[in-house]
C-alpha cells in the first residue's frame, strides 16, 4: 500500500476505487485542472493538499461529477463512467449510472449542506429511503446508531439551524455513512469551523480511517493529513505536484515545491 | 371592416392616432403629477414613521396601512365624489348655488398621489435606515450643520438606496392612471374605449392601449435603470 | 353625531357583496397559480420558444394595467367570431368569468416570477448535497427543492394574495356586484361619500388583515426549524 511511484499506480484495476486519466477542467478560458492522472485503491486514506487555487476542490468534485470535467476518463469501482462530449464540458451520458454510483461515493461538504427543512434524523434517512429504497424502519435504526457513533444521539430531532458547526458537520458525516458508501469524499470538512470545533470532527474522521474506510480528503490540516493518511497527493496549479506516503513527503527532499508549501503553511 | 387598421390608427381625419397619442400624454401628466405628490407625502410619511414621538409614528403607520390596504379605485371615488361634495358646500356657502366638481385630472393626481405616497413612505423609510451612521458622525465631527448634513449626505444617499423601489412605484403609478378613465379623464384607456365603441373594434384599440402602456413603461424604465446604474457606479466603493 | 345606524346599514349591504369578492379572489388565485407553475416551468425550459412565450406572458401581464386586461377580455374577446361560436362562449360573455380570467392571467404573471425567485433562493449547497446522494429529477424537486422554495416564496405570495383581493374591486367596473360595486352604488345614490368610504375601507382592511394573519400562521408552522434558539 506504500506506493512511491509518481503517477501510474501498480494497484490492479480490481481493487481500484476511483481512477482518473487525463482530467482537464476549464472555467471559461482558465484551465483549472491541466491533465491529472490518479488512482485511489480501496482502503486508502488519501489527503489532497495544495495552495488555494491549486484546483484540489475542483478535482474532488469532478470525481462525483458535481463539477463536469472538460476532458478525461473516470472509472469508479472499475466501471467506466459514461461521459459524452458537450458544448464546453463533458456531459452526463447515463443519468441512472451517475445516481447509482453517487450512492456509493458519499461526500461531506465544507458548509455541511444539511437540508434545513428536515431534522437531523430525517436528514440521515432521506437518501437511503428515497434513493436506495431501503426499508424505512431498518434505516431509522441504523441512523440512530450512526448518530450515537458521532456523539449526536440527543440531537436526532433537532434542526440543523439549532446545532453548532461542529455538530452539523458530524451530522453530515453520519448522513454520508448511513448510505453505506464504499468511498468517502471530504471537501475541506473543517475549513468552515471555528478552531475549537475542528477537533471533534477530526476525531470522527480518524476513527473512520482506522476502520479501513476508503477516504479522499481535501484539507488544510497538515498534522491530521500527516498522521492519518496512507498517501498524500499534492496539487500545484492544476497538476500533480507530488505524490507519496506522508513520511516521504513530509520528511522533505522529495519535492521542492511541497517543502515550500509546508514551510509557508507552518509560518502562518 | 370598412376601414383598414392603418387608417383607423393613422393621423388622417378618421384616424385615431392623434387622439390616442394625446391621451397618452394625459396619462403621462397624470402619472408624473401623482408621483410627485406621492413623493411629497412619502417624505412626510417617512419622517413621521421615523419620528421619536409615538403619536407621530402612529399617524404614519395608519397612513401606510390604510392607503396600501384599500383598493385604489375606492380612493379615486373618494376624491371624485368627496371632492365635489366639499367643493359644492364651499361654493354654496360662498353664495354660488349649484353643483361643483373638481377637474378630473386634479382628482386623479391627488388620488394617485395619496396612494403612491403610502408606498413611497416605505421606500424612503427603509432607504434611510440603510444609511451608514458612521458617515453621518464623520460629517458632524467636521462641524457640518444639520441642514448641510441633510442636503449633502443624507438626501443623496437615501435617494440612491430608494431608487429601485421608487422605480417599481413609478411603474405602478403609470398603470394606476388607467383607473382614472372611470371618472371621465381622457387618458389612454378611456380614449381607447371611446375609439373602440365608435368603431366597434375593441380588440384593436384596447390592444393598442396595452401596447402603448408597455412601451411607455419600457422607455421610462430604461431611463430609471440607467440612473440606477450611474448612481451605483459613481458612489459605490 | 356619528350616524351609527347608517354605518351599520352600509356594512350590511357591503357584506352581501363579500362572498362574491372572496369567490373571485379564490378562483383567480387557484387558476392563476396553476398557470403560474406552467409559465415558470416554461421560463426555465431548455426550449427557446417556451422561454420566449413565458417571458412575453410575464411582460404583458405585469406591464399593462389590470383594467386594460379586464376590458380586453370582456369587450375584446366577444369580437372574435370563432370564440363566439365555441363552447367557451357561455362563459366568456359573462362578466364573472371574464373577471376571473383576467385576474387569473394577471396573477399568473406575478406568481410565476415569485416561483422563479423562490426556486433560485434555495441554497445551492443543499441541492448539491442531494445530488451527491444520488437524487435527481422529480425526486430531487419533490423532496428538496420545492419544500424549501415554498418556505422562501410564501411571504411574497402572501402579498400577492392581498393584491388580488384589492384587484377584485375592478370587477365592479364590468357590472359585478362585489363589495366595491355595492359601495359605488351606495355612494352615488346617497352621496354620503365619507361614511361609505370609511366602512368599505374598514371592511377591506379587515379582510386583508385576517388574510395576513393566516399567512403568518402558515409561515410559522412551516418555519418551525428556524423558531428555536441555538443550543
Amino acid at each position: 500500500m506504500t506506493a512511491v511511484i509518481r503517477s501510474v499506480t501498480n494497484a490492479s484495476p480490481v481493487n481500484q476505487a476511483i481512477s482518473v486519466q487525463g482530467l482537464h477542467k476549464f472555467y471559461g478560458s482558465f484551465e483549472v485542472l491541466k491533465g491529472i492522472n490518479f488512482d485511489a485503491a480501496e482502503g486508502e486514506v488519501i489527503s489532497i493538499l495544495g495552495a488555494s487555487g491549486s484546483g484540489k476542490s475542483t478535482f474532488l468534485r469532478c470525481l462525483n461529477l458535481l463539477e463536469m470535467p472538460s476532458a478525461g476518463h473516470l472509472r469508479i469501482f472499475g466501471e467506466q463512467v459514461n461521459l459524452k462530449p458537450g458544448e464546453v464540458n463533458l456531459r452526463i451520458g447515463d443519468r441512472k449510472q451517475i445516481d447509482r454510483l453517487r450512492t456509493q461515493v458519499a461526500m461531506v461538504f465544507q458548509n455541511f449542506c444539511l437540508w434545513s427543512h428536515m431534522t437531523i434524523l430525517q436528514n440521515l434517512i432521506e437518501a437511503p429511503v428515497h434513493v436506495q429504497r431501503r426499508n424505512k424502519a431498518e434505516v431509522r435504526e441504523e441512523a440512530e446508531a450512526m448518530l450515537e457513533r458521532v456523539g449526536l444521539q440527543d440531537r436526532a430531532n433537532y434542526y440543523p439551524a439549532q446545532l453548532s458547526g461542529g455538530q452539523q458537520q458530524r451530522a453530515a458525516i453520519a448522513r454520508a455513512l448511513v448510505m453505506k458508501p464504499r468511498v468517502l469524499l471530504f471537501d475541506e470538512p473543517t475549513s468552515a469551523l471555528d478552531p475549537e470545533l475542528v477537533g471533534e470532527v477530526l476525531k470522527v474522521m480518524r476513527d473512520l480511517a482506522a476502520e479501513g474506510r476508503t477516504m479522499l480528503i481535501v484539507t488544510h490540516e497538515m498534522a491530521f493529513a500527516r498522521d492519518v493518511s496512507s498517501r498524500i497527493l499534492f496539487l500545484e496549479k492544476g497538476q500533480v505536484g507530488a505524490e507519496g506516503s506522508p513520511s516521504e513527503l513530509f520528511g522533505g527532499g522529495v519535492s521542492e515545491r511541497f517543502d515550500q508549501f509546508v514551510s509557508r503553511f507552518n509560518e502562518g | 371592416m370598412t376601414m383598414g387598421i392603418t387608417e383607423l390608427l393613422g393621423f388622417g381625419p378618421q384616424g385615431w392616432g392623434m387622439p390616442l397619442l394625446s391621451a397618452a400624454g394625459i396619462t403621462l401628466v397624470a402619472a408624473t403629477g401623482g408621483f410627485l405628490v406621492g413623493s411629497l407625502l412619502g417624505l412626510c410619511g417617512a419622517a413621521l414613521k421615523l419620528s421619536r414621538t409615538p403619536a407621530l409614528r402612529w399617524i404614519g403607520n395608519f397612513y401606510t396601512t390604510f392607503f396600501r390596504g384599500i383598493p385604489e379605485i375606492l380612493i379615486v371615488y373618494l376624491f371624485y365624489f368627496g371632492g365635489s361634495v366639499v367643493l359644492t358646500k364651499i361654493m354654496n356657502l360662498g353664495g354660488l348655488p349649484g353643483f361643483f366638481s373638481l377637474p378630473a385630472l386634479l382628482i386623479g393626481v391627488l388620488a394617485i398621489g395619496v396612494v403612491s405616497g403610502a408606498y413611497q413612505t416605505e421606500a424612503y423609510r427603509t432607504a434611510f435606515m440603510r444609511l451608514d451612521r458612521g458617515q453621518l458622525e464623520a460629517g458632524s465631527a467636521c462641524g457640518m450643520s444639520r441642514f448641510l448634513l441633510l442636503r449633502r449626505i443624507i438626501a443623496p444617499q437615501t435617494l440612491r438606496f430608494a431608487l429601485p423601489a421608487l422605480g417599481n412605484i413609478w411603474q405602478s403609478v403609470l398603470k394606476e392612471t388607467a383607473l382614472l378613465s372611470v371618472i371621465g379623464l381622457t387618458e389612454l384607456l378611456r380614449q381607447a374605449g371611446t375609439a373602440a365603441g365608435s368603431t366597434r373594434e375593441p380588440l384593436l384599440f384596447y390592444g393598442v392601449a396595452a401596447v402603448m402602456f408597455l412601451v411607455i413603461g419600457r422607455i421610462t424604465g430604461f431611463f430609471i435603470a440607467r440612473t440606477e446604474k450611474h448612481l451605483a457606479k459613481a458612489w459605490s466603493r | 353625531m356619528i350616524d351609527w345606524s347608517f354605518l351599520i346599514e352600509v356594512l350590511q349591504k357591503l357584506l352581501a357583496g363579500l362572498p362574491l369578492t372572496l369567490q373571485l379572489t379564490g378562483f383567480s388565485l387557484l387558476i392563476g397559480f396553476i398557470l403560474a407553475v406552467i409559465v415558470a416551468a416554461a421560463a426555465a425550459s431548455r426550449i427557446r420558444v417556451f422561454r420566449w412565450v413565458a417571458n412575453c406572458h410575464v411582460e404583458l401581464f405585469r406591464g399593462t394595467p389590470l383594467l386594460v386586461q379586464i376590458f380586453l377580455i370582456y369587450y375584446g374577446l366577444g369580437q372574435i367570431p370563432e370564440l363566439r361560436q365555441s363552447f367557451l362562449w357561455p362563459f366568456l360573455r359573462e362578466p364573472y368569468w371574464c373577471a376571473v380570467l383576467a385576474l387569473a392571467l394577471n396573477t399568473s404573471a406575478y406568481t410565476a416570477e415569485i416561483i422563479r425567485g423562490a426556486v433560485q433562493a434555495v441554497p445551492a449547497g443543499e441541492i448539491e448535497a442531494a445530488r451527491a446522494c444520488g437524487m435527481s429529477g422529480f425526486l430531487l424537486r419533490r423532496r428538496i427543492i420545492w419544500p424549501i422554495a415554498l418556505r422562501q416564496g410564501l411571504p411574497v405570495y402572501g402579498s400577492e394574495i392581498i393584491l388580488m383581493i384589492k384587484g377584485t374591486s375592478l370587477a365592479s367596473i364590468i357590472t359585478l356586484n362585489e363589495v366595491t360595486g355595492i359601495a359605488y352604488k351606495l355612494i352615488s345614490s346617497t352621496y354620503r361619500i365619507f361614511e361609505v368610504f370609511i366602512v368599505t375601507g374598514a371592511l377591506y382592511l379587515l379582510v386583508t388583515a385576517l388574510t395576513g394573519l393566516a399567512i403568518s400562521l402558515i409561515e410559522r408552522r412551516l418555519n418551525v426549524h428556524h423558531a428555536y434558539r441555538r443550543t
